[in-house]
């Protein structure tokens, strides 16, 4: 049984992806043994209230209890209280996610400390995600790079204590971060070379990797046989593939 | 399900210059069922331009990987178009004299619309050999002058319909790629290049054709088992994806593999 820590639901505005519902989700991911998974919706991407698309989300997965939602919010909105309140009131939430280069803000903005704060005491995991698309092959007006490692560095310079998951992270960026952090874990979809895991394992211990597929924008077929075919010991690949997810967001 | 890989490069900077790396990737190809890789050359060891002494050392070095292994490796001779007929000439020539060779790679010396090209068409025609042109959309990494965007590709493939050719990179060249790609056919595209991006196998399938489509791993950038699961997963028939895996290029390559 695998858990997939990066799916998302809903149209992408620049390639043609399929639509799931949340039952065609799940026979999807479970094609590539993937039983369990967290997921986003993209509409909380680009519009100015992410709260719309966290409804449709919650709607979409109140039946398949083998996806997990993942609400996107936005620290820089100063309505993001009582938005982080409606969600956990919607759904039974393992963590929040955040995308500060899509929502246009720093890693450095004053308004995390708050809400960092209150991840804390409801207990919830955070889910940062670096990229969601390879930059060379964006939407030609689309100005989006992924969140620079220096901010990332801050960022877990400034909040020791939390434990954070990078989604959409590449290897160069873990290695850099890996060196100086021990508060991340990072998620694979977008570390990619020959060999991807036997390479990335010397930098980061697999304790702290997690499977991500970042369906529907790549096939989740090739992301989840770099896992499953990868040569490692069983036990390495039960704690990318479920363990540490398990363990990280208690389920 | 066997498979071939057209797009290789196991000697690649510092890797697989002895027998022994070159063994352990025949290991490693063969745990993903690829029976027979590709071997397009160290292309950007001497930069993007490489003289003609430069071109001669990297392809002995593909050389000496299909002579100590042919039964697994099949080279493709690496040239720079801008060194002229002349050179193009000589170069192919002595490449073909040694067993193993059986395509013309290209990468960023210029890009594909460049009037040098008709140097590589000539090249081709002559020792009856495919040319693999590295391809990218240029819209955003804005280098047209060396990269060959899909549209330029296109364009060769169009001006030299007696050449087969091949466009690298179907993740890199994307779904506009595919469409400057449809309609010609002398031109193929190989599924190297870039993260596994969903929907391209099976839009590539509809417009070209699966029998157009030829897998391709970029080792040792890319990961074999995503850039073969991408394949295996797609919404396309059993018969396309053994088209794509293995009889595509044991077709075009002339490869006998029994």
């Amino acid at each position: 049984m695998l858990i997939d820590t990066n799916v998302n639901l809903g149209p992408w505005p620049f390639t043609p992806v399929p639509e799931y519902s949340g039952p065609a989700l799940v026979a999807h991911l479970a094609q590539s043994g993937i039983r369990r998974a967290l997921v986003s919706h993209f509409g909380a991407v680009f519009l100015p209230d992410p709260m719309p698309a966290n409804r449709k989300l919650f709607a979409a997965v109140r039946r398949t209890p083998a996806l997990l939602p993942v609400p996107i919010l936005n620290p820089a909105l100063p309505t993001w209280p009582e938005q982080l309140a409606e969600c956990r009131a919607a759904a039974d939430l393992r963590a929040v996610k955040i995308l500060p280069n899509y929502h246009n803000y720093t890693l450095r903005a004053g308004h995390l400390t708050g809400f960092m704060a209150a991840l804390a005491k409801a207990k919830l995991r955070l889910i940062l995600n670096v990229r969601l698309e390879d930059e060379r092959h964006k939407y030609f007006a689309l100005r989006m790079t992924g969140v620079p490692v220096p901010q990332l560095a801050h960022f877990l310079g400034r909040f020791p204590s939390h434990h954070v998951l990078f989604t959409g992270i590449g290897m160069g960026e873990v290695e850099q971060l890996a060196k100086d952090h021990a508060n991340f874990s990072a998620e694979i979809s977008f570390c990619e070379t020959t060999n991807t895991l036997e390479h990335l394992l010397p930098k980061l211990p697999a304790r702290r990797i997690m499977l991500g597929t970042c369906t529907p924008l790549f096939s989740t077929r090739g992301e989840a046989d770099k896992l499953r075919r990868a040569h490692l010991p069983a036990r390495t690949k039960a704690l990318i593939g479920t363990a540490n997810a398990r363990r990280f967001f208690k389920i | 399900m066997r498979i071939i890989d057209v797009h290789t490069h196991p000697v690649f900077s510092k890797r697989g210059r002895t027998p022994a790396e070159l063994r352990r990737w025949i290991a490693h190809g063969r745990r993903f069922d690829i029976v027979h890789m590709i071997v397009l050359g160290d292309v950007l060891l001497f930069g993007p331009t490489p003289n003609a002494a430069q071109l001669r050392h990297i392809n002995d070095d593909t050389a000496r990987v299909a002579r100590l292994f042919p039964d697994y490796f099949t080279a493709f001779c690496y040239l720079n178009p801008l060194l002229g007929e002349r050179a193009v000439m000589r170069e192919v020539e002595r490449c073909v004299a040694q067993p193993g060779f059986r395509g013309i790679k290209l990468e960023i010396a210029n890009n594909a619309a460049h009037p040098s090209m008709r140097h590589v068409a000539k090249a081709a025609r002559t020792f009856h050999l495919p040319v693999l042109q590295h391809s990218w959309s240029v819209v955003n990494i804005k280098n047209s002058r060396h990269q060959s965007d899909p549209s330029t590709t296109a364009l060769f493939a169009r001006r030299n319909p007696d050449v087969q050719v091949i466009m690298a990179h179907l993740t890199g060249i994307g779904f506009r790629g595919v469409l400057e790609a449809k309609g010609l056919p002398n031109l193929y595209v190989d599924t190297s290049g870039g993260y596994p991006e969903e929907g391209l196998i099976e839009y590539a399938a509809e417009h070209l054709g699966a029998d157009h489509v030829l897998y391709g791993s970029d080792l040792p950038i890319r990961e074999n088992s995503a850039t073969i699961g991408r394949i295996l997963g797609a919404r396309i028939s059993a018969a396309d994806k053994q088209r794509m895996l293995f009889g595509n290029t044991a077709r075009l390559l002339k490869l006998n593999l029994n």
